[in-house]
């Protein structure tokens, strides 16, 4: 008698070991027998191929993050308590400065990309404004030659994205009615959670001025309204010229952002 | 799953503790920035909404504000933050629950129940991401904390059941569970056709018994 051949397992037996199994987790005095069983056995097999297919889904689902304003709604709320412990702003002045200097860069950064020459890909006869060209003469920044300008530069930002959104707002607001009410709708919703995101972002920077996160979110909400507002007026312009198609394409890649 | 540097690491979240208890709120904002991406998931995975996740998280973290006094460091502040996450999922689920429960009875221990079959799930062909997605936000809150702490998350078993407060041999039972369910969801078919495993006893009807 080979006392090698694997032990011959029932349906029960393997059922407790079937996760391990598909885990890898059997040495082999306990796998070979399992695939003794799994090879005579369709039901199981199945199910063992079933939970391997299960388990490489899994593992291939995408990651997901978690917005910036999320940090900045935590912040205000923190700072909303009264503080029942004593609170350490930036103890230490080279984390400050380090954070700052990653602050002017992503301002002058923004500042420049709202600045600079824009493509002009929607030639419409109604509304052809860009950012560029709606924000005006945007407010200069003096060169970033110490900390002290930080504060200013991200005030700086700040109006001309502010500048920007105004001259934007100037003209959706008397077009508005080109669009379908339910789009709309919709538009005017979004707006209002960005514009949400906006005021939470600005209180936590005033509970916290050096917060990294909560500047990020700030000028993620500010692009986000620009961006949105450009895409309103891309839309007014094709639905005035009765363009569907060109209107279903917009409503479309929004829908995905 | 944790980063590999994992002693590291821990001094790091020990030392970043510490400062969070003082009231340093760059220690917390570092905190946050450390583990929200992993607790965010978590959070996603449970809630299966973007939106829930990020409530969810908020509240994790506000909460983590409130009682990081009470982190002794006995455990890695990744399990403890993993315990406060799951454990605030899994209420926010029986609230949410909850609310439906009268109409529908709650659906976490009634066993061989038939799920409706997927005719496009084929051996020859990849499960389609969304599919597996709805089918995960369908399973019992406690057997999708097990799932998703094993099997999205990568603990071990051991881990699992210190984030669950409960033994491994009930993590297993519940990882076992959730997948047969899943399977029953996206293949069709009986959601308990297999003998539960001998580790099947201990676990209370949520599937927790621990305190956080």
């Amino acid at each position: 008698m080979d006392t090698r051949r694997p032990t011959t397992l029932s349906c029960e037996q393997v059922a407790p070991l079937i996760d391990d199994f598909v885990d890898e987790r059997l040495d082999a005095a306990a796998r070979e027998p399992l695939e003794s069983h799994l090879a005579e056995c369709d039901s199981c097999r199945r199910l063992a191929d079933d939970l391997r297919e299960i388990r490489r889904g899994v593992r291939a689902l995408p990651a997901h993050a978690p917005r910036p304003e999320v940090w900045a709604r935590i912040a205000q709320q923190l700072a909303a308590q009264t503080p029942a412990k004593p609170r350490v702003f930036w103890t230490s002045p080279r984390v400050a400065l380090a954070m700052a200097a990653v602050m002017i860069l992503s301002v002058v950064t923004s500042v420049v990309v709202l600045r600079g020459p824009r493509p002009s890909s929607q030639g419409t006869p109604a509304a052809q404004s860009t950012p560029a060209q709606t924000a005006g003469t945007p407010v200069h920044p003096s060169d970033p030659a110490s900390v002290k300008d930080v504060d200013e530069h991200l005030r700086i930002a700040d109006a001309n994205y502010q500048q920007a959104i105004t001259e934007l707002e100037k003209i959706v607001a008397p077009n508005q009615a080109a669009l379908d009410p339910a789009v709309a709708a919709t538009l005017q919703k979004n707006m209002g959670i960005i514009d949400s995101a906006i005021r939470e972002s600005r209180a936590a920077i005033q509970s916290q001025p050096t917060s990294q996160l909560a500047q990020t979110s700030l000028f993620d909400a500010l692009r986000q309204k620009v961006a949105l507002l450009e895409d309103t007026i891309a839309l007014i312009n094709v639905m005035r010229k009765g363009d569907q198609a060109g209107a279903a394409k917009l409503i479309g890649g929004r829908s995905k952002t | 799953m944790f980063p590999s540097n994992r002693s590291g690491a821990d001094r790091t979240d020990r030392d970043l503790a510490n400062r969070c208890r003082r009231g340093d709120m760059t220690a917390f904002e570092e905190l946050y920035k450390r583990h929200s991406g992993r607790l965010y998931s978590v959070a996603y995975r449970m809630s299966g909404s973007a939106a829930d996740a990020e409530d969810l998280l908020q509240d994790v973290f506000l909460q983590v504000y409130r009682r990081i006094d009470s982190y002794r460091g006995e455990a890695a502040l990744g399990t403890w933050l993993y315990r406060l996450a799951v454990n605030t999922c899994l209420d926010h689920l029986r609230s949410h629950q909850g609310r439906q429960r009268k109409a529908t009875d709650f659906i976490d221990d009634v066993e061989g129940l038939e799920p409706v079959a997927n005719p496009f799930w084929r051996p020859d062909r990849a499960l389609d991401r969304m599919d597996l997605e709805s089918a995960i936000s369908r399973l019992p809150p406690s057997y999708r904390a097990a799932f998703v702490l094993h099997d999205v998350e990568g603990h071990e078993h051991h881990e699992v059941a210190e984030m669950l407060g409960i033994a491994e041999g009930t993590s297993k039972s519940l990882l076992h569970k959730a997948r047969i369910r899943l399977r029953a969801f996206l293949r069709g078919g009986p959601a308990d056709q297999t003998p539960r495993p001998a580790a099947a006893a201990g676990a209370g009807a949520d599937g927790r018994r621990g305190e956080r």
